[in-house]
């Protein structure tokens, strides 16, 4: 076998998977069609775009950083795929005060407004996709979901609930600082020393901030929508 | 491909020793750094294994927390050990296979610096906090250009001795590396292009990410350790390669299959669907390729008992070689859609697998190869069989106690996860106790490269013995009290 027969095998054996699994579903995901919404009422353009409010790029680029994406996922897989979507709080909520089961799979709109999707590389936690959700209504329902993360942050532990968690703190996030006058009204309630108080740094503003925008239970178009039809 | 060996002559064996001669400064280099940072990998590593089972282990420290330890760790590997071992099989076997001397040491030397300078910088990057996030590129993004020239000027001398060689066959072994020496910069340079520069859809980046992982096994890591095994065998056992058909069933089933796998970790993930099925179904074939390599050098280092009794190289070959079987046993069982992808998908077996095919099968290749080749190149022989022999050990030990572990613990855990009707927090702790196994298995591959690492030191300060006997596992004249002394 000739060089050039060799390299001309090669190119094409390899050439051939480059192209038809890389290069044309890369360019041809890069715009895709927006799905017509014709019976949302509040979306004014029509067309389905979860939205995401809160610091979405500055967070993700905070939970990449740090790693989360080692120990968390970021998939609700349908169910041909995985069982992900049975937890009642995974995909959605199972029993949503007001809309009742929300419960949907990943879809490739929930990714707005991040440039690379962290779905994660092994579940030593729990799923995030649906965690601003999930703290809002069962976590903190009684408290301020953003104060219940940044202690969740600081110390995973400190609930009686997680005491078993294996989740690291991120201290390293916070800031110890003298109080002037009144206390922060972002201070942890940890006893950090005499006149002193522990208060979250940007990171971990950001990263809050991006962790509460996951909730990835917009209810999607008919066309994008895989439950079982209603009984 | 020519399988007839040609006949030595004195002429030959001058030729052999000026190659080896004009290699010891590139060859010394690569392995040198590369197993500095295998040991700083594995100590990373280790680091990262006890925080996943002991959360509050250094936890205060920003540089120390989990998700950078582990990416560190990952990186050093790949890039640092990885890719630099690679470099000194390209470099040596290229030259001998080829008969050529290397005429580019300044600039490989120059190169080969950059290349560490960039990994340095990259992970610096990553403990401060400035990874990527995507796994096995999370260095900054300004490190993999260097590296990409690095990488150029590192392997053209390579390139080039093969396109000078002066007969026109060309041996299996050079088929692998030279197809490795092209597959590495494609898939790097479609990652980092695709993944950095073009803004795409973020669920066919992590996608592209994910296959970017698979190429750099088996399109880098898989052909090179193949083409080292290929040359090591016959050399060792003074066996022809058992079967030439084979040998070429082999380099052109991975050519054809290995570019479609990865893309199984996103299987339920909103890209195309076929995606996830075609990367599951390649990775269950690369069964093929690796067992047709691995059954033509068996066969060879199985009818040859004695020396693998005797020649480390060949003992770490064949170790090698199981891995790479039991990987790809793995590869078939872990990743069936609609089965058991659901449960390896999210699992400690995934990690386990690279583990395998990075350290079980390529690094104990890479070591046979290593105990081969720095004698000749050096010119001294290994000094302590008892090192070697520890070496071998410890890392065996190791690598069985993460595969097993982490496979079979993989697995319960993602059965658990799958198991929707227990808590959650059953699964995390299945998962958990698997997890202080595979600490303590770190604790002995770090200690057994330790081990290299100290010997590959005196190599390189030419403190080796000097004598005409090479050092083999098991002395041939115990009783000698003479021979003894020697050593």
């Amino acid at each position: 076998m000739s060089f050039r027969t060799f390299i001309l095998a090669l190119t094409a054996s390899f050439g051939i998977a480059w192209l038809a699994i890389i290069v044309i579903p890369f360019f041809k995901m890069r715009d895709l069609a927006p799905i017509a919404y014709p019976e949302a009422k509040t979306v004014t353009a029509g067309v389905f775009f979860p939205k995401r409010t809160g610091r979405v790029v500055n967070g993700a680029r905070v939970y990449a950083e740090n790693g989360c994406y080692i120990c968390h996922t970021q998939l609700v897989r349908p169910t041909y795929a995985g069982n992900d979507l049975y937890r009642p709080d995974w995909g959605g909520l199972k029993m949503d005060p007001d809309r009742g089961d929300t419960r949907r799979e990943t879809n490739a709109f929930d990714f707005n407004g991040e440039k690379f999707a962290q779905i994660g590389l092994m579940r030593i936690g729990p799923d995030l996709s649906n965690v601003g959700r999930r703290v809002e209504t069962a976590e903190a329902s009684s408290a301020n979901p953003t104060a219940w993360l940044m202690a969740h942050l600081y110390n995973p532990r400190n609930d009686p609930q997680s005491w078993n968690s294996k989740c690291p703190p991120h201290r390293f996030l916070f800031e110890k600082q003298e109080i002037k006058g009144y206390r922060s009204p972002d201070a942890l309630a940890v006893d950090v020393g005499e006149n002193m108080e522990m208060v979250p740094g940007p990171d971990a503003k950001a990263l809050v901030s991006y962790l509460l925008s996951l909730k990835k239970d917009h209810p999607v178009p008919a066309a994008l929508n895989f439950a079982p039809p209603e009984e | 491909m020519s399988s007839d060996t040609p006949i030595s002559t004195a002429q030959d064996a001058l030729t052999r020793s000026g190659i080896d001669r004009s290699l010891r400064h590139p060859v010394m280099f690569f392995l040198m750094s590369g197993s500095a940072w295998l040991a700083i990998s594995m100590l990373l590593g280790l680091i990262s294994s006890v925080k996943i089972h002991n959360p509050d282990f250094m936890s205060d420290c920003a540089t120390m927390s989990l998700g950078r330890v582990y990416a560190a760790h990952v990186n050093t590997l790949v890039y640092g050990w990885g890719m630099q071992a690679a470099f000194a099989m390209i470099l040596w076997l290229m030259a001998r296979l080829s008969g050529k001397e290397c005429s580019m040491i300044g600039s490989i030397l120059t190169a080969g610096h950059l290349w560490n300078i960039g990994i340095a910088i990259g992970v610096v990057g990553i403990l401060a906090g400035f990874g990527t996030g995507m796994p096995w590129m999370e260095f900054p993004p300004f490190a993999w250009p260097v590296l990409l020239v690095a990488y150029a000027v590192i392997v053209i001398g390579s390139f080039i001795q093969f396109r000078v060689r002066p007969e026109g066959g060309a041996m299996i072994s050079q088929w692998y590396l030279l197809a490795a020496m092209i597959w590495f910069p494609w898939v790097y340079l479609t990652a980092n292009i695709l993944l950095h520069c073009i803004p795409g859809h973020p669920v066919m980046a992590a996608g592209i990410n994910a296959w970017f992982k698979s190429g750099m096994v088996f399109l880098f890591f898989t052909p090179v350790a193949l083409g080292t095994v290929y040359y090591i065998t016959p050399k060792v056992t003074g066996l022809p390669i058992f079967s030439n058909q084979l040998a070429k069933i082999g380099f052109w089933s991975l050519a054809i299959i290995a570019p479609w796998a990865g893309m199984q970790k996103l299987a339920g993930a909103p890209i195309p669907i076929f995606l996830p099925y075609v990367g599951g179904a390649a990775t269950a074939l690369i069964f093929i390729p690796a067992c047709a390599a691995a059954v033509n050098n068996l066969r060879s280092i199985l009818a040859n008992r004695e020396t693998l009794a005797l020649s480390p190289a060949l003992r770490f070959t064949f170790a090698g070689l199981i891995s790479l079987v039991i990987l790809v046993i793995c590869g078939v069982f872990l990743n069936l859609p609609n089965s058991t992808l659901k449960a390896s998908q999210f699992s400690m077996a995934g990690y386990s697998a690279e583990i395998l095919a990075m350290y079980g099968f390529f690094s104990f290749v890479i070591f046979g190869a290593a105990y081969f080749i720095v004698p000749r190149v050096t010119r001294r022989e290994w000094l302590s069989r008892r090192l070697i022999r520890w070496h071998f050990l410890f890392s065996v030990y190791g690598i069985i106690t993460v595969a097993a572990v982490a496979l079979i613990g993989g697995y319960l855990q993602g059965t658990d996860q799958e198991n929707w009707e227990l808590p959650w927090m059953t699964a995390a702790q299945t998962g958990a106790a698997y997890a202080v196994a595979i600490t303590f298995a770190w604790c002995m591959i770090l200690l057994s490269n330790f081990f290299f690492f100290i010997h590959l030191t005196l190599m390189w300060l030419r403190l080796g013995r000097r004598g005409p006997n090479p050092t083999l596992l098991t002395n041939p004249h115990a009783a000698d009290a003479l021979d003894s002394a020697a050593h």
